[in-house]
């Protein structure tokens, strides 16, 4: 008979190829990069080439974009749209606001280091990024699906405590859920 | 620039002049009037300039906090859409406890930016109808655009710090060690360190 862990790693291939070419982007922005994802989208860039394309709620929804800072406000939003994403999902870091704080790094409402309250697979440098860096950005993250290295959403189910206790932290009214399902 | 020129400055001043009293009154230059006046001259004035005087555009209504002074300016911007001419009415109230009347029924857009000023500089509006939680999501601190709000400490204590911003720091020292330029005596009061 099929040796299980042999076959398991076919169907790893198969299963990862399948999902890095069909990464379906929520359509949400917050911050001032959302802009750049229109031109990235039409036919200039064209971005369904690599099977990047819109989704328009969370549960069909494989990659989060967050483009730009992000306040605390939409912090709360942001945590709750990504719970109620089906797994494997990943995060793209948008712009240099989502690294360090980028010009925002002093704000009294802006959180600074995007990677303490949401797992990042790809950052994407820049103020703002054009679109073929959003696009490298995007092909940077099929490359670690395909060799099995997006694990963001794995490490938030290991690690969720110390998620909750940054975003806690920040998020000092919390009026939903511990987790959103 | 001839006399002629800012006849229609002159002509809005000469008129409020008459009818109120301002604390101090000026042409800036072309297109721009300024008054300023005490807190229950308010409403009056604005009536007046609307509905006599053209200026029927509500612009902008903001604040600038001199903490020096102890108190809050309140700056009213009108616009006359035939004349062209921009309308600043300004009015001082001390920085603790301060109250404005409402000028809502006035132009009903002067509501959104009321609502702001009160969250974001702590001044109260007379009968202002609407929730006192505007922008910000449950904020428990002092309004944070007064300037006697330390933001860079708040920022430090809330959130996190990635290394490699150590050229980021306050603007005014890095403008003074550029330009040899001197701080004045009350920026240096509230510099961040």
């Amino acid at each position: 008979m099929y040796n299980d862990k042999e076959s398991q790693k076919i169907v790893d291939i198969i299963q990862n190829y399948a999902r890095k070419h069909s990464l379906f982007v929520l359509a949400y922005g917050t911050g001032c990069g959302a802009i750049e994802i229109p031109p990235t989208m039409t036919s200039r860039y064209d971005a369904e080439r690599f099977g990047i394309r819109g989704a328009a709620t969370p549960r069909q929804a494989d990659v989060l974009l967050i483009t730009g800072y992000l306040a605390t406000k939409s912090l709360k939003r942001v945590i709750k749209v990504y719970e109620q994403m089906q797994d494997p999902k990943y995060v793209i870091g948008f712009g240099s606001c989502t690294i360090n704080g980028g010009m925002y790094w002093d704000s009294y409402n802006t959180i600074n280091v995007l990677d303490k309250y949401l797992p990042v697979d790809v950052y994407i440098n820049g103020c703002m990024p054009r679109p073929e860096a959003v696009i490298a950005g995007f092909v940077k993250l099929q490359k670690q699906i395909q060799a099995g290295k997006a694990d963001g959403w794995d490490k938030y189910k290991k690690n969720l405590d110390y998620y909750k206790e940054n975003q806690k932290k920040v998020i000092t009214n919390w009026v939903m859920p511990d987790f959103n399902w | 620039m001839s006399e002629n020129k800012l006849h229609n400055e002159q002509k809005l001043l000469d008129l409020l002049e008459k009818k109120f009293i301002l604390k101090e009154s000026k042409i800036r230059r072309e297109k721009r009037v300024e008054v300023k006046v005490e807190p229950k001259e308010i409403i009056p004035v604005l009536l007046y300039a609307k509905d006599n005087s053209g200026y029927t555009a509500f612009t902008h209504m903001s604040c600038v906090d001199w903490i020096e002074d102890g108190e809050f300016e309140v700056v009213y911007i009108l616009w006359h859409p035939e004349e062209k001419i921009n309308f600043f009415v300004k009015t001082r109230v001390p920085r603790d406890n301060g109250t404005l009347p409402n000028i809502d029924f006035i132009w009903r857009q002067a509501n959104t930016y009321e609502r702001e000023i009160r969250e974001m500089f702590g001044i109260q509006f007379e009968g202002l109808i609407g929730r006192e939680e505007f922008i910000l999501e449950d904020w428990e601190h002092m309004p944070p655009m007064r300037r006697d709000f330390d933001t860079a400490k708040f920022v430090e204590k809330t959130y996190f710090y990635r290394p490699g911003r150590e050229d980021a720091k306050d603007v005014r020292e890095y403008v003074q060690e550029r330009t040899d330029e001197e701080l004045p005596d009350f920026a240096k009061k509230y510099s961040r360190d």
